[in-house]
């Protein structure tokens, strides 16, 4: 036997000359060759050109609806300034009506979010390896876009600059002790998905808990059902939100309505270490400190018998639960959050007019401690130490879930096709990245532009906004060109994925050429 | 009922009247960061922290007691949408009388309870987030010496336990197939 020529068992898997192989490209499931010596026959799946994905037993879906998941992390990063400060803003400029533009965003958000999960449990793959099946330019793109966008430490800023305002600590100590923490804990945690979903979910539920009590201590009937209300006057556009001052700012705050940039991408990643769907084939990545107990991560995904009817029950089940975090954690907290923001800056500006004008004026920091302010002089001082309060905690929870996030989606785009990085393994490329990034952070907080917190936030919107319309292109060629048929996205999805890229990339575009401005 | 009873329902209790509880001190302690009179934090504090611990608690009876399935939102949203407006009136009635000396219920007690009622779906899902992060902890202290919570107790450990029993026999299979293909790869090695 000419068993040097042999090629290793997962590169037989790729290289499989069955006589069921298709042409190249065409996904199919069809018989490969695998193997050593004892030679067996094994089913894949092929996608792409990419290597072809063996067919496993998808798991059981969760016994029941449970609360907890990795929605956790897509809350923790979407419910930031577009929440807390942009739509607030907006609706005292234009009333609560221009809210059904909210509406538009984060319902679009969450089709999103079901979308990125579809291809996540069908294959333990991220979106991004996805991407790259289809045309690995597209994946570069996001390799690339990712490092611009989210190496900078702006979504510290916001949060740190609150933390000062209620104790006194200068934002930049703050922000680098903040910086140095979190790469400390996560290289020493065992398994970081693990660790994080439990801090992060106990922060969440203290900002839920928390923004509910606030609410409706200084809220009104009447704030909450203009505020609701305002959602459903669609294709209201006031006199002045078209101009050049007002829409790249719309635009921004669409952008930011939820999980805006490459958040939803990364969320794919979370699922797969949460062990959702065919993800629970892939091992977790694993702290600096246990890179030693990390298993080999496969060199791609699986994927499962779609032609097996108790397989596709189990995926039903699946969705099921995919659905239930996408409505009511991701929606409905994404709701709650902003409308409590809103309650509080109209009851800023009620008890203070020059509130609202401050608000209006566009200072970020000015604004959000003058809401603050508002609240001590109008007889409730309790809201000035919350409200500041939560502004911080929403700065924690987006740096915990970004700097994750931004090391778990580059190592992993970096371990599966930078060529000789695998020999690191994944664990140490994240610890990598995210040491990266901390180190990048702490010299701009030092050294960088110093015009003020948030500053360094509204230079890198573009590529965020654009970022956000090239993956709903990329979600709608992942996964009807790279899934089995009976568990392709039907009209109804691929109608709205494609809405979500006309209305991201045109409002976009529309900005620039008309106005000469990109978003605000 | 007897003592011992009591005792095995109010440890139930502890981590929803824990969670209840959270929004009083927090208040209390915000008042006095910023430079509050300490009697009038306390006030603040106690007023909202006392009807929500004791509703938090409630729920956690009912949970105990099997009239409630852990993990399932719909119940703690009915719940809440009762509990958190009696709460908040309560509130402005015993902030009253600690801080003036006399109740002072809101003008427009209807119009103030049925904005709290549509208040009470974000404390709801705060509260049962939350509760499910805590209780199963909590309940595995106690579960020795307590049968209720031993019981619920249980649901938990049954569902853990299936997520993990999973785990494991993928983790085994995985195993079983590299033993399979390491042979192959020593002869290869061996083989001219």
């Amino acid at each position: 036997m000419e068993a040097s020529k042999k090629p290793a068992p997962s590169q037989q898997v790729g290289s499989a000359t069955g006589s069921s192989a298709p042409p190249s490209g065409d996904p199919s499931i069809t018989t490969a060759t695998v193997g050593g010596g004892a030679t067996t026959q094994e089913r894949v799946w092929r996608a792409g050109r990419l290597e072809p994905m063996p067919i496993r037993e998808l798991p059981d879906p969760p016994p029941s609806v449970h609360l907890l998941g990795p929605t956790v992390f897509l809350v923790a990063l979407g419910v930031g300034m577009g929440e807390a400060y942009m739509w607030p803003r907006l609706v005292l400029v234009f009333g609560p009506e221009i809210r059904w533009l909210f509406l538009i965003g984060v319902t679009l958000q969450a089709f999103v979010m079901l979308e990125m999960a579809r291809y996540a449990m069908a294959t333990g793959e991220s979106i991004f390896f996805g991407a790259a099946r289809v045309f690995k330019p597209l994946m570069w793109f996001f390799f690339t876009a990712a490092i611009l966008v989210y190496i900078w430490p702006g979504h510290l800023s916001t949060g740190a600059a609150a933390f000062e305002q209620v104790t006194g600590i200068p934002w930049v100590v703050t922000a680098i002790v903040g910086l140095i923490a979190v790469g400390i804990i996560f290289s020493l945690a065992s398994v970081i998905y693990s660790l994080l979903e439990n801090v992060l979910g106990i922060l969440i539920g203290v900002l839920v808990v928390g923004t509910a009590v606030a609410a409706s201590l200084v809220g009104q009937w009447s704030d909450v059902t203009a505020t609701l209300g305002g959602m459903f006057h669609f294709g209201y556009f006031p006199e002045g939100s078209l101009s050049k001052t007002w829409f790249p700012v719309l635009v921004g705050a669409i952008a930011f309505a939820g999980p805006s940039g490459m958040q939803q991408m990364w969320y794919t990643l979370h699922l797969r270490d949460s062990g959702a769907g065919m993800g629970a084939h892939i091992p977790k990545v694993r702290g600096l400190r246990a890179a030693g107990d990390e298993e080999e991560m496969p060199s791609r995904g699986f994927m499962f018998d779609t032609d097996n009817p108790a397989e596709m029950r189990k995926w039903k089940g699946w969705r099921r639960w995919v659905t239930f975090d996408a409505l009511l954690l991701f929606w409905g907290v994404t709701m709650l959050v902003t409308i409590s923001f809103t309650v509080l800056a109209r009851t800023a500006a009620r008890e203070n007019p020059a509130v609202g004008d401050i608000i209006r004026g566009g200072d970020r920091e000015a604004s959000l401690t003058a809401m603050a302010d508002a609240f001590a002089s109008a007889g409730a001082p309790v809201l000035h130490g919350i409200f500041l309060g939560f502004i911080a905690l929403i700065g924690l929870n987006a740096t915990l879930g970004l700097f994750d996030s931004f090391s778990r989606g580059q190592s992993d785009m970096t371990y599966h096709f930078v060529p000789g990085a695998k020999r690191f393994g994944v664990s140490k490329l994240y610890a990598g990245f995210l040491w990266g990034v901390i180190t990048f952070g702490i010299v701009i907080l030092l050294f960088g532009p110093a015009d003020g917190p948030g500053a360094i936030l509204d230079v890198l919107a573009f590529l965020s906004t654009f970022a956000m319309g090239a993956y709903c292109v990329v979600l709608l060629l992942v996964n009807n060109r790279m899934l089995p048929k009976p568990i392709r996205p039907g009209i109804v999805q691929n109608a709205v994925i494609g809405f979500g890229a006309v209305f991201y990339l045109g409002m976009l575009f529309y900005s620039l050429i008309r106005f000469g401005v990109v978003v605000d | 009922m007897t003592t011992n009873r009591m005792r095995e329902l109010a440890e139930l209790a502890v981590p929803g009247a824990a969670i209840g509880a959270a929004a009083g001190p927090v208040a209390m302690a915000m008042a006095l960061v910023v430079s509050q009179p300490v009697d009038w934090a306390a006030a603040q504090g106690l007023a909202l922290g006392l009807p929500l611990a004791l509703l938090g608690g409630g729920f956690g009876l009912l949970l105990g007691t099997g009239r409630v399935r852990p993990g399932v939102f719909a119940p703690a949203a009915l719940y809440w949408f009762l509990g958190f407006p009696l709460a908040r009136l309560l509130h402005e009635v015993l902030a009253g009388l600690l801080i003036a000396g006399r109740p002072a219920p809101p003008a427009d007690t209807l119009g103030f309870l049925a904005y709290q009622a549509m208040v009470s779906f974000g404390f709801a899902l705060g509260f049962t987030w939350l509760h499910e992060r805590f209780a199963p902890r909590w309940l595995h202290r106690i579960r020795a010496h307590n049968p209720r919570a031993d019981r619920l107790y249980g649901y938990y450990l049954r569902h853990a336990e299936a997520q993990w029993q999973t785990r494991e026999n993928r983790r085994r299979a995985r195993a079983d197939r590299r033993v399979v293909r390491q042979p192959a790869l020593s002869r290869t090695k061996g083989e001219s």
